[in-house]
């Protein structure tokens, strides 16, 4: 009965799972791992329309994707997993990118607040009307 | 305290449906049993009749809509207590959908209240 409200919380929901992974990004910054493993990768949300023909039934998280980026390798051979080269695989992370990507997250989840707010005083507002 | 949170306004909407699920059936119920055999209804008294029940389905379905939407807010409410609740919004969302839904069905009630009474003040 009340769209907007519901597709405005399929937004809020993507936006979270956003916030969520920059969160792990950032958490893992300093992941350090053996040349011989995968490095830690930053992860990224993929956001899909939800399409039913009419306006639109909001998004949907489509999958979360790994960063393709290549290995970033760093010399500290006092790190118990550096190898004979003494080398470590830092995190695959940005962080001034996080940063910054994580303030759009937080943004887009405050215009689905507002989008919601909106709504709930426009059925209030029709709910009122005549009184 | 859990019902305290979710109840729309202290309302327990569920406890209201079904009071007034049982008025109308009641209603209704009564309205057949009354109505002797012999005297045929005319057409504009079973139109009439046939109106009022659709008006009171009208309400009825409405009800259940506001009462599955309170359950869902309800529902919500205990994931947020006792930490199932993986999206913060979802319980708002549903809290406000609740909200509106039964303010929508309150004021459907009121205005045909209201519409009843003017007819009911009418000078004869």
């Amino acid at each position: 009965m009340f769209e907007a409200i519901g597709i405005s919380g399929s937004g809020m929901r993507v936006h979270r799972t956003w916030m969520d992974a920059i969160s792990d990004n950032i958490a893992n910054v300093n992941t350090v791992r053996s040349t011989s493993d995968e490095p830690f990768k930053a992860r990224y949300v993929v956001a899909q329309a939800i399409e039913n023909g009419g306006v639109g039934g909001g998004v949907e998280v489509a999958g979360i994707e790994l960063t393709r980026d290549a290995s970033r390798l760093a010399y500290d051979p006092t790190h118990p997993l550096a190898d004979a080269r003494g080398m470590v695989q830092m995190a695959d992370v940005d962080l001034g990118e996080q940063m910054t990507t994580i303030i759009m997250a937080q943004r887009g989840y405050q215009a689905n607040i507002s989008a919601m707010d909106r709504a709930r005083q426009a059925y209030q507002a029709a709910i009122q009307m005549g009184k | 305290m859990v019902a305290g949170i979710t109840g729309v306004g202290g309302v327990n909407i569920s406890q209201l449906a079904e009071l007034y699920r049982q008025q109308v059936t009641s209603g209704q119920g009564a309205g057949g049993a009354e109505a002797p055999e012999a005297v045929n209804p005319t057409a504009a008294v079973r139109a009439a009749e046939q109106r009022s029940s659709d008006f009171g389905n009208l309400v009825l379905d409405s009800l259940g809509k506001v009462e599955s939407l309170d359950r869902t807010a309800q529902t919500k409410a205990v994931q947020a207590a006792t930490g199932d609740l993986t999206d913060v919004h979802d319980y708002v969302i549903a809290a406000t959908e609740a909200q509106t839904a039964t303010e929508l069905t309150t004021t459907m009630r009121n205005k045909a209240l209201e519409a009843f009474n003017e007819i009911m003040r009418m000078p004869l």
